[in-house]
């Protein structure tokens, strides 16, 4: 059956291409970061400080960790799932590794040993949280967002549970010095947050783009069935993302743990918001088959944006957290336009 | 006195193709007309008109003397049109009274609950009309397939209809099921209900229908009253005079090496005891009518649906429960019937989609994926096949024709040179010109000694195309035929799962 | 083959009343108060304002969507109720928060209907925005209820207990809703099947619709019981309690995917989920392991409904000829 295309009646034409345009602009790859440029330009009467060099650093240090968490994301929301756990596994990460490397009684505590095996020890408890996740969804055919949020609650509530066997107080202190230089020491000027956050970026970006395993994300996204069909393991796929996302959730950990300066069970505890809206804001959808880091780098930033020019606004906590609730229901409606609009094209 | 339904000149064009050329026929009250036909002959299309999913592009209807042209499905339904479709439209998760009424509740004086006793009643009395035995308070996921027609039934009566469609009702009935189905079907013409049967079970035709309109190629092909018909006049109206296409010659005959031995395989529901083998260097075509388990097969081969009993080989290696990858892995290759939906992943570009299944040999500097290389061997294999385009990296497959679209994902296959390649439905929705690619890449294949096994709708491209044309019906093979022995209607007799029609091949 | 996917259906069905006779057991073991009736009672009493939520979670289950805002919604109406509308006489109060939280349930209706954005992200949303006007509204501080609120606790309609009988208007009122009006009916065929329920003419956006003002309806009335319970609010209040509603409903068998389940299993999810917590209360647990214990059951709860569904997907598959020997 051939495909002809319908005649269609010819509206003005400059109208169509201002139409055309405004839909290219929508859809197009910088979409977010011309949206960020506008939105500095557009609030800078109201505080200029948000270009000194002083607030720049602060938006720079802030957004590591949330970046590289928004990176892991990013490819469980390209498969078409999403993972709410991530802030129990950093609250649950850093009790964990600090009880390795605290002075007091820390299992690997006053040894050379201290701080590496702090690390290996909250990117297992990352590796084993995704992996109860993604063989949730895959084996036990539970929704994404079920079983995160179950792991989420499980997690977080281990964590202050786990504290309570590790010190006295709330929260797990006496870090060793040598761990706070990662969130402060810095090599040629670049903080080693920025570094450790670029690499990760970086190596998220060839994996996504220049792998077997990227193409077999994106396939499982769009369209599991053709993607099985093709020989794609697509259950493992999706264990893998969600492995990715939890190991990212735990680098992350060591970010905030390293600022710190101490393994508090409700750390990064608020970001959750900040990860999801960042992500879906960039431009990945939450249909699945689409996404890509630098979408999701530009989406943190803008949120980033907002987050501190209403600080320095002097808007409430609340104001905040109500207008990031918007933005993010904002993102999914474009998301839910985007994604029809793309549909009949 | 006017006739039930009249229908007189129906012609329906989409995007400028004409599907249904000025289709006429009609039916008296009381009368079941039977509609027959090819995949494709136009019977699904003339029915969406009756029933109000699209509109003719010309033709009249008449229920009853007054004109008909509903608008949509409701108007179909209101004008007492009922539709027993194959997919049945019930809420296995309710009752059957709650389904009977699950539209139009009564309720109980001015309160907004349910009246119990009176739905109970009237569905007694419905279910009584369709012999169904069951209590009303019985959930339908209880009822088999046969059983849940009857409750389809009892909701179109209870609706007033005055015309009822049926849509291949049989496939999935036992045998006494199938019995009570025509018993209800001449209640029903005794009491002045029309009925339209369209079923590919021709003998089931000939026992419920009073008349038979066969269609081809969107045309009424022939007709008349069943008691002066016969199977053979039947079918010699289906499948007509062939429309001569060109099919490349073939120079290689078929090597006696076995690549695929299938031996018994069964899944309950879906295939009993199929056996067959194809050789190297053969093009087996798999004829059957829509619904006979062609597919099913295609896909139990392949590892995609599980099978119970019964073995698959691989050049003489058993493939112990398949999954696609030990299927691909063993050398076998599948393109679907739903290119769309399956083959493709429609966003994905060209090259993306082209070497999905062949990844592995995509690896350049430090194990990643070299996109030069994927470029590269993108375009070869599109030139091969006179794609389109050139532009494989930039060109999105959801812009593609059909054809091109389907080159696209052959590409894919053929980067694997695959041992055994299964063809569903090659040729469905392309051109012409695309149409020929494939008959020149199907003898390619076996050219370099690959086994094929193309499933196909339409009779003269497995003829054109195969070695060897084996038939299926309800997931049983039923005839096997030798070049030599190719005929047009016994295929389709055979095809029809009509007894006494096995044929002995070599 | 069949027969065994049949078995293994029957066991993941009963899977919840099974867990219950052994919890009675092992805490009763562990420790005679737990056997006593007035510590049935009290559980009974405790489980009230979950039961009553997890109604309304079963009508958006039902229909295969999700309300993750309804304990924001009972934060919200309780800081409105407690900061602005003190002097009203309680009946008054309650109606107020019943509106309040329906309106609340009509805009999640609203966005997932006439904006096609999954229920999920949509409450979601509107979790964080209504927990933040709260907050804002509240300052963070504990609220505390006056007197004519706090009284309702003691108070006996016919001999019963407030928060019981409250919990059994609502389950009576929703489970004549759901089994005896053609609503109540619709709303199954939609989640069972929402293609066929187009085709059959039903109107399915508004279903939907009036399902999450419902949801809404229960936040408000359960977290009204739940005030009158322990007297004040924090901004913890209702945090996560979505869970436990959702939590309970999928225990008594409601199913995440639509169409299946009922509000007299949900009331058991909801009583089986207060006797663990009770249980674990007298039995002297670490009260930090609470979450952890909910979370498990969650787990549990959603891993049989989806091996439940895969089971029941396998059963209705299409068949091309018939499945018994002829």
């Amino acid at each position: 059956m051939a495909m002809a295309p319908p005649t269609e009646s010819v509206g003005t034409s400059r109208e169509r291409s201002a139409a055309l345009r405004l839909g290219r602009l929508l859809l197009s790859e910088y979409f977010v970061l011309v949206l960020c440029v506008v939105y500095v330009a557009a609030i800078y009467p109201f505080v200029p400080e948000i270009v000194s060099r002083e607030v720049a650093g602060n938006i720079l240090s802030d957004m590591m960790p949330l970046l590289v968490v928004a990176i892991g994301q990013t490819f469980v929301l390209i498969i078409a799932g999403i993972d709410l756990s991530v802030t129990a596994i950093i609250s649950m990460s850093a009790v964990v590794g600090a009880s390795v490397m605290t002075g007091t009684n820390g299992y690997l505590g006053n040894s050379a040993f201290a701080v590496p095996g702090a690390i290996i020890a909250m990117l297992a408890v990352g590796f084993m949280v995704g992996a109860i996740n993604g063989l949730g969804v895959v084996k036990l055919n539970m929704p994404s967002f079920i079983v995160t949020l179950a792991t989420r609650m499980f997690f977080a509530g281990a964590a202050i549970w786990y504290v309570t066997f590790h010190s006295t107080s709330s929260s797990i202190a006496n870090l060793p010095q040598g761990f706070s230089v990662f969130a402060t020491g810095s090599i040629a000027g670049i903080p080693y947050t920025v570094i450790v956050a670029g690499l990760i970026g970086v190596g998220a970006h060839l994996l996504l783009s220049r792998t077997r395993f990227g193409r077999w994300v994106y396939a499982v996204g769009a369209n599991p069935n053709a993607a099985r069909i093709s020989g794609i393991p697509v259950g493992r796929t999706i264990i893998l993302t969600f492995l990715i996302s939890g190991l990212c959730a735990s680098v992350a950990s060591t970010m905030y743990v390293s600022r710190m300066q101490t393994g508090s069970p409700i750390t990064g505890e608020n970001i959750l918001l900040d990860v999801i809206g960042a992500v879906v804001i960039g431009g990945t959808s939450l249909f699945g088959g689409k996404g890509k880091i630098i979408w999701t780098v530009f989406g943190v930033l803008f949120l980033l944006l907002i987050d501190t020019s209403m600080k320095l606004l002097g808007a409430s906590l609340f104001a905040i957290y109500m207008i990031k609730g918007s933005v993010i229901l904002a993102a999914a409606v474009v998301d839910t336009l985007r994604h029809r609009l793309l549909v009949k094209r | 006195m006017a006739k039930l339904l009249e229908v007189e000149g129906l012609t329906k064009s989409f995007f400028g193709v004409t599907v249904l050329h000025e289709v006429t026929f009609s039916l008296d009250r009381g009368e079941a007309l039977g509609l027959v036909g090819e995949n494709g002959s136009g019977k699904s299309t003339s029915m969406n008109i009756l029933g109000g999913v699209h509109q003719p592009s010309a033709g009249i209807m008449r229920l009853e003397g007054t004109d008909y042209a509903p608008a949509n499905p409701r108007a179909a339904m209101e004008a007492g049109i009922a539709f027993i479709h194959q997919e049945l439209n019930l809420f296995p998760n309710l009752t059957i009274e709650e389904n009977l009424f699950i539209d139009a509740f009564p309720r109980r004086s001015i309160l907004p609950l349910i009246d119990r006793a009176q739905i109970r009643r009237r569905s007694e009395e419905l279910l009584a009309q369709v012999d169904l035995a069951h209590k009303p308070s019985t959930s339908v996921s209880r009822l088999s397939q046969g059983e849940r027609q009857l409750v389809e039934i009892a909701k179109a009566l209870s609706r007033n209809a005055r015309l009822i469609i049926f849509d291949e009702p049989t496939t999935s009935l036992t045998r006494p099921e199938v019995e009570r189905l025509f018993a209800i079907i001449d209640r029903l013409k005794a009491r002045g209900i029309g009925i339209i049967y369209i079923s590919h079970a021709l003998e089931d035709v000939m026992t419920v229908c009073d008349h038979v309109t066969v269609l081809r190629d969107g045309h009424v092909a022939g007709g008349g009253r069943t008691s002066e018909l016969d199977l053979q006049k039947i079918i010699s109206m289906m499948v007509g005079r062939s429309i001569d296409a060109i099919y490349p010659e073939r120079t290689v005959k078929p090597r006696p090496d076995v690549v695929l031995e299938v031996t018994g395989l069964s899944q309950p529901g879906v295939a009993e005891n199929i056996t067959f083998k194809i050789h190297a260097g053969e093009v087996v075509g798999l004829a059957g009518l829509m619904g006979a388990g062609r597919s099913e097969l295609a896909r139990m081969l392949f590892g995609l649906d599980p099978f119970l009993h019964g073995t698959i080989t691989i050049d003489g290696k058993e493939l112990v429960k398949p999954t696609p990858q030990k299927a691909m892995e063993a050398g076998i290759a599948f393109l679907t019937e739903d290119r769309r939906g399956e083959g493709l992943v429609m966003d994905f570009s060209i090259s993306d989609n082209m070497v999905l299944a062949s990844l592995e040999d995509m690896a350049g500097a430090l194990g990643l994926l070299d996109t030069g290389r994927i470029a590269k061997a993108a375009r070869e294999m599109g030139a091969s096949m006179h794609l389109s385009t050139t532009q494989v990296d930039e060109t999105l497959v959801k812009h593609l024709s059909g054809g091109n679209q389907q080159k696209v994902v052959i590409g894919k296959w053929l980067r694997r040179a695959p041992k055994l390649f299964i063809l569903d439905e090659p040729t469905r929705g392309i051109d012409v010109g695309a149409k020929q690619e494939v008959y020149r890449i199907i003898n390619r294949l076996v050219e370099d000694g690959s086994a094929v096994l193309l499933i196909s709708s339409e009779i003269e491209e497995l003829i054109g195309l195969s070695d060897r044309i084996l038939t299926i019906t309800r997931g049983e093979l039923t005839g096997e035929f030798a070049r030599r022995d190719f005929d047009r209607e016994a295929i389709m007799t055979a095809a029809t799962g009509l007894a006494g029609s096995r044929e002995a091949a070599e | 083959m069949k027969a065994s996917n049949r078995a293994v259906l029957m066991v993941l069905q009963n899977a919840p009343y099974v867990l219950f006779v052994v919890l009675l057991i092992v805490f009763g073991l562990m420790s005679d108060r737990f056997l006593a009736f007035n510590n049935f009672r009290n559980i009974i009493i405790q489980a009230a304002p979950i039961a009553i939520l997890a109604i309304g979670m079963t009508f958006v289950l039902l229909i295969g969507h999700i309300d993750l805002s309804i304990g924001a919604s009972m934060y919200l109406t309780a800081s409105v109720l407690a900061i602005y509308l003190t002097g009203l006489p309680w009946p008054l109060g309650l109606l107020a928060v019943i509106v309040m939280a329906g309106v609340i349930g009509a805009i999640n209706g609203a966005v997932v209907t006439r904006l096609g954005v999954a229920s999920f992200i949509v409450t979601l949303a509107t979790l964080f925005v209504l927990r933040g006007i709260a907050m804002w509204l509240s300052n963070t501080r504990t609220l505390m209820f006056p007197d004519p609120i706090t009284d309702l606790n003691r108070t006996y309609f016919l001999g019963i207990p407030s928060a019981i009988t409250a919990f059994i208007l609502v389950f009576a009122v929703s489970w004549l809703v759901l089994h005896q009006t053609p609503f109540g009916r619709q709303v199954y065929a939609v989640g069972g099947d929402p293609e066929a329920a187009r085709k059959a003419g039903l109107p399915v956006q508004r279903i939907v619709f009036i399902c999450f003002v419902i949801a809404g309806i229960c936040a408000g009335i359960g977290g009204f019981v739940s005030i009158t319970q322990i007297g004040a609010v924090g901004p913890k209040y209702g945090d996560q309690i979505e869970f436990s509603a959702i939590a309970a409903a999928v225990l008594g068998g409601v199913s995440l995917f639509g169409g299946r389940g009922s509000v007299v299993g949900t009331v058991f999810g909801a009583i089986l989920i207060r006797t663990v917590q009770n249980g674990l209360n007298i039995i002297n647990a670490d009260p930090y392991i609470y979450p952890l214990v909910t979370a498990a059951i969650i787990f549990i709860a959603v891993a049989i409904d989806g091996l439940r569904t895969r089971i029941i997907e396998r059963l209705e598959r299409r068949t091309i000829r018939p499945l018994e020997a002829q």
